[in-house]
């Protein structure tokens, strides 16, 4: 039986595979910045079949908005060569997909038949409140040590990026 | 006595002066040289005479100690060392003097008498030694001397050859006397001489062990003392200058063999074979090296070969338990036989050959050389009243006495070619007509005749301390006190005294008709029996069959061992090396520095442990 | 309360995962090397979001270890990106095949 809830699952994934999948096979990069976008979306929706409210919300915008932004970014900011894949099937190629196969064959021997019998969860109700309660009791340690994560990301990625002055650092290959 | 381990200082101490100082003092070396040599002289001729009216005296410190093992050192007065230090020390101390006017002008003439110092000390340590390590330390040291000596001319090739041969045909002698010394000490734990001889005495070792040993310490010997088949270094060791030849190659090195035996007797006495083996290869010498003598042409060779020969006789000596004979011998031989070396050292210095053909008529030009010269023959060749004479009779009586029938008349014919080759030596070159012209021939300086002087009347009267008419003085001493050294005079057949003589005799008669008077033709002679003149000249090939057989024997196993080497040893290096270059290579080609590989490898080898988990039920 | 078997979330999460690895492993655009870590982790987070929920004990855990998780990853993809900037203006390229420093 097909409930509204187990098509809405099927479409989602759908997507996100699709979205991964042509990740893979499209030849320009800002197209695979693109395809990837559905999937970030996609995983959006699944959260929210999971009962995460906020993390769907978090997802979109820090995914969908940040990471890929940023990552346009980065590709504006390099020169890009749009035909950049190699031609041809590498041995590499091959290599790496048998063992993904294999790698994703082993995992799912342990997964395709996996149910808890679990209790009904409380999730949905007030998601947001929950989180909030959680992060500034349970976890508030991490939390403001996340911001010192971010903060030091800040500064190292300035750093890093940053120019260098002078012409000594220039030519330093 | 107690200041006996003073003597071998001197010459040390020279030596070390001489190497320290040598170039500041340059012919006043010399002086140096002599007066440390003149001390100790002094004071072995003073612990001889000490030695005559005491008893042996004997001291000893421990040196190492292993475990429960004690080696010692020390030094030992008994009958023969005194007499061996005085030998050595006296001939030491002329040929010092001698070397003087010799080596005049020579620009290494400081490194000479060090060498010179050296070998003193270590000859007179090897007499003074009272055991068999002690001996042997010394031993070698004295092969030193003798290499650095003979390779003194070291820019000329053949001397250089001539070092290393010496050295190495020693060296072959010195194994079998260190195989043997170390099986006296795995039999008897000990060096000592005394204490082996007490365990011989005792029976305590077998039979076979004393034959065994006595032997292996008479190859030592053989190596040192030139005697058959080890003889060939000697002649050409006449490389070296020809006083240094007089000191070790003639007076005292040479005879360390003689003395080694001498000294290990009562070993010797204890095994019928090894006695036989010592007589057998000491007559079968004498009497081969002699006729060598016959037809060599080189003045100093005539002697080596001499030397080689009288070297036998007293090891035939030894061997027929003649123990007084041998020392004896080896006494008056040091004498006259040096004499015998610094007068032909006095020639050459004069004509600058050694060539006996180019000589001749130096009777007259040498006023001093000549007369001395022949007193060396005459006693070497066993006239009656000079030393050679009473030596070789004590010798000729021990292997009659003895039982050696055949020895006996060997060592005959052998005195017989010792009396012949002598002449010979003595007519071509002190009579007839130059045969080449000599620029200015003139005499030695003082230097050279003095100590040629002294030897000369040791030569003659040095046979008088033991002789069957005037008292056995000498050998009743050597053998005091210890019986295990035979009788000091063995009473033999008159008549072997009168053989002797007239063989003597009959050589230098021989020698003056073809020599001295040419009444018989020496090339008619040469021709008719080509074969054995051409063998004897050749020295019976002797050097040319080891050179055949040792030397490209030596080669062919060497450049097989090449072979090996080149390609079994180096091949499975080369191998293992390319294995391993070509594994380095292969590895650091992995290193690509592409992290997308390291990634995927390690990746690979997680998914295949996933798998491997998997598959056997890892999750159940 | 649903008829979505857990083990459909976790295929799915499995799928993204394995594309994202197989993306950080083969593609020679390092932007997009970059990216398909960030699939990778995505896939993650739907794991834990799913045991959240459908776990043996469920709980609200589950969600905010994925936030944390989408905090740090953000964290990562600025860096990232910043070093890929630094070394472009070094090397020139971002192809990943050429940056091969680290060879023996």
């Amino acid at each position: 039986m097909l409930s509204g809830e187990f098509i809405a699952f099927i479409a989602l994934a759908l997507a996100a595979i699709m979205g991964g999948v042509l990740l893979l096979n499209l030849t320009k990069v800002v197209h695979m910045v693109v395809a990837i976008v559905f999937t970030f979306v996609s995983i959006a929706g699944i959260y929210v079949l999971l009962s995460a409210e906020f993390l769907a919300a978090v997802q979109i915008l820090i995914y969908s908005g940040a990471i890929t932004i940023i990552m346009l970014f980065g590709i504006m900011l390099t020169k890009h060569n749009d035909e950049s894949e190699a031609k041809g099937i590498g041995w590499r190629k091959v290599f790496m997909f048998l063992g993904v196969l294999a790698f994703g064959a082993a995992v799912y021997i342990g997964i395709y038949d996996l149910d808890f019998a679990s209790e009904p969860s409380e999730l949905h109700v007030k998601n947001t409140e929950q989180i909030g309660l959680a992060l500034y009791s349970d976890y508030i340690i991490p939390f403001e040590l996340t911001s010192v994560v971010l903060l030091v990301a800040l500064v190292g990625a300035i750093i890093l990026a940053r120019k260098d002055d002078g012409g000594k650092g220039e030519d330093k290959k | 006595m107690e200041i006996a381990w003073l003597i071998p200082l001197f010459p040390l101490l020279s030596f070390l002066v001489l190497l320290l100082a040598g170039r500041r003092l340059k012919e006043a070396s010399a002086a140096a040289g002599i007066l440390l040599t003149l001390a100790s002289l002094a004071l072995s001729v003073y612990v001889l005479i000490e030695r005559l009216s005491g008893p042996t005296f004997k001291a000893e410190a421990v040196w190492l100690t292993i475990g429960d093992l004690q080696l010692t050192a020390g030094f030992e007065v008994n009958q023969l060392n005194a007499l061996m230090l005085v030998i050595v020390s006296l001939v030491s101390f002329l040929v010092h003097i001698y070397s003087k006017g010799y080596m005049h002008g020579d620009e290494r003439f400081p490194v000479y008498y060090a060498y010179l110092g050296l070998f003193t000390f270590s000859m007179l340590g090897l007499v003074l030694s009272p055991n068999l390590l002690q001996t042997y330390i010394f031993w070698e040291l004295v092969g030193l001397g003798s290499f650095l000596l003979i390779g003194f001319y070291f820019y000329k090739e053949s001397a250089k050859h001539a070092a290393m041969k010496a050295f190495i045909m020693t060296r072959i002698g010195d194994v079998g006397l260190l195989i043997g010394m170390i099986l006296l000490f795995w039999e008897t734990g000990s060096f000592e001489y005394d204490e082996i001889f007490a365990a011989v005495r005792g029976g305590e070792l077998s039979g076979t062990m004393i034959t065994l040993t006595a032997i292996l310490i008479f190859v030592g010997a053989v190596g040192k003392s030139g005697q058959f088949p080890l003889h060939t270094w000697l002649p050409d060791a006449m490389e070296g200058p020809t006083p240094v030849s007089a000191l070790i190659h003639a007076a005292t090195m040479v005879a360390a063999g003689v003395y080694l035996v001498a000294a290990t007797f009562p070993l010797f006495a204890a095994s019928e074979a090894a006695m036989m083996t010592v007589a057998i290869i000491g007559a079968f010498t004498a009497i081969f090296a002699a006729s060598i003598g016959l037809v060599q042409t080189d003045i100093k060779r005539v002697l080596a070969y001499s030397t080689v020969s009288q070297l036998g006789y007293m090891m035939l000596a030894l061997g027929s338990a003649g123990y007084v004979a041998g020392v004896f011998h080896l006494m008056t031989h040091a004498f006259f036989k040096a004499l015998l070396f610094l007068a032909a050292g006095s020639v050459i210095h004069a004509v600058h050959t050694q060539d006996i053909e180019k000589m001749g008529g130096l009777w007259k030009k040498l006023r001093f050389t000549g007369p001395l010269f022949l007193i060396g023959t005459l006693a070497i060749s066993g006239v009656p009243l000079f030393s050679g004479f009473f030596s070789k009779d004590e010798i000729l009586i021990a292997a009659w006495e003895h039982g050696n029938t055949t020895l006996f008349w060997l060592a005959v014919i052998a005195a017989f070619f010792t009396a012949f080759y002598m002449f010979r030596l003595f007519f071509m070159v002190f009579m007839g007509e130059a045969r080449s012209h000599h620029k200015a021939v003139h005499e030695s300086p003082g230097s050279m005749v003095w100590p040629m002087a002294v030897l000369g009347i040791l030569a003659i009267f040095a046979g008088y301390v033991n002789t069957p008419w005037f008292g056995t003085f000498l050998g009743d001493w050597l053998v005091e006190g210890n019986s295990a050294l035979g009788h000091g005079h063995v009473e033999g057949p008159a008549w072997i005294m009168i053989v002797a003589t007239s063989v003597s005799l009959a050589g230098i008669l021989l020698a003056y008709l073809i020599y001295g008077k040419r009444a018989i033709s020496r090339d008619g002679l040469i021709t008719s029996v080509p074969l054995t003149y051409n063998v004897l000249k050749n020295k019976y090939y002797i050097d040319e069959l080891y050179h055949y057989t040792f030397v490209y024997g030596a080669k062919a196993v060497s450049l097989f061992l090449r072979f090996i080497e080149l390609f079994l040893v180096e091949g499975i290096m080369k191998t293992v090396a390319a294995l391993v270059q070509t594994l380095g290579k292969t590895g650091s080609k992995i290193q690509s520095g592409q992290v997308q590989t390291y990634g995927a490898i390690a990746f690979a080898g997680l998914a295949v442990l996933m798998l491997i988990f998997a598959l056997t039920g890892g999750y159940l | 309360m649903s008829n979505i078997p857990v083990s459909a979330f976790l295929a799915l999460a499995l799928i993204l995962f394995c594309i994202g690895l197989y993306g950080a492993l083969t593609k020679r655009n390092t932007v997009i090397v970059l990216i398909s870590i960030e699939l990778m982790l995505n896939a993650v987070n739907i794991n834990l979001v799913t045991f959240s929920k459908y776990g043996p004990a469920p709980s609200i855990n589950g969600q905010v270890f994925a936030l944390f998780a989408i905090a740090v990853a953000a964290a990562e993809a600025a860096v990232g990106l910043a070093i890929l900037i630094a070394l472009y203006r070094n090397r020139k390229t971002v192809n990943i095949d050429e940056m091969n420093q680290l060879k023996h």
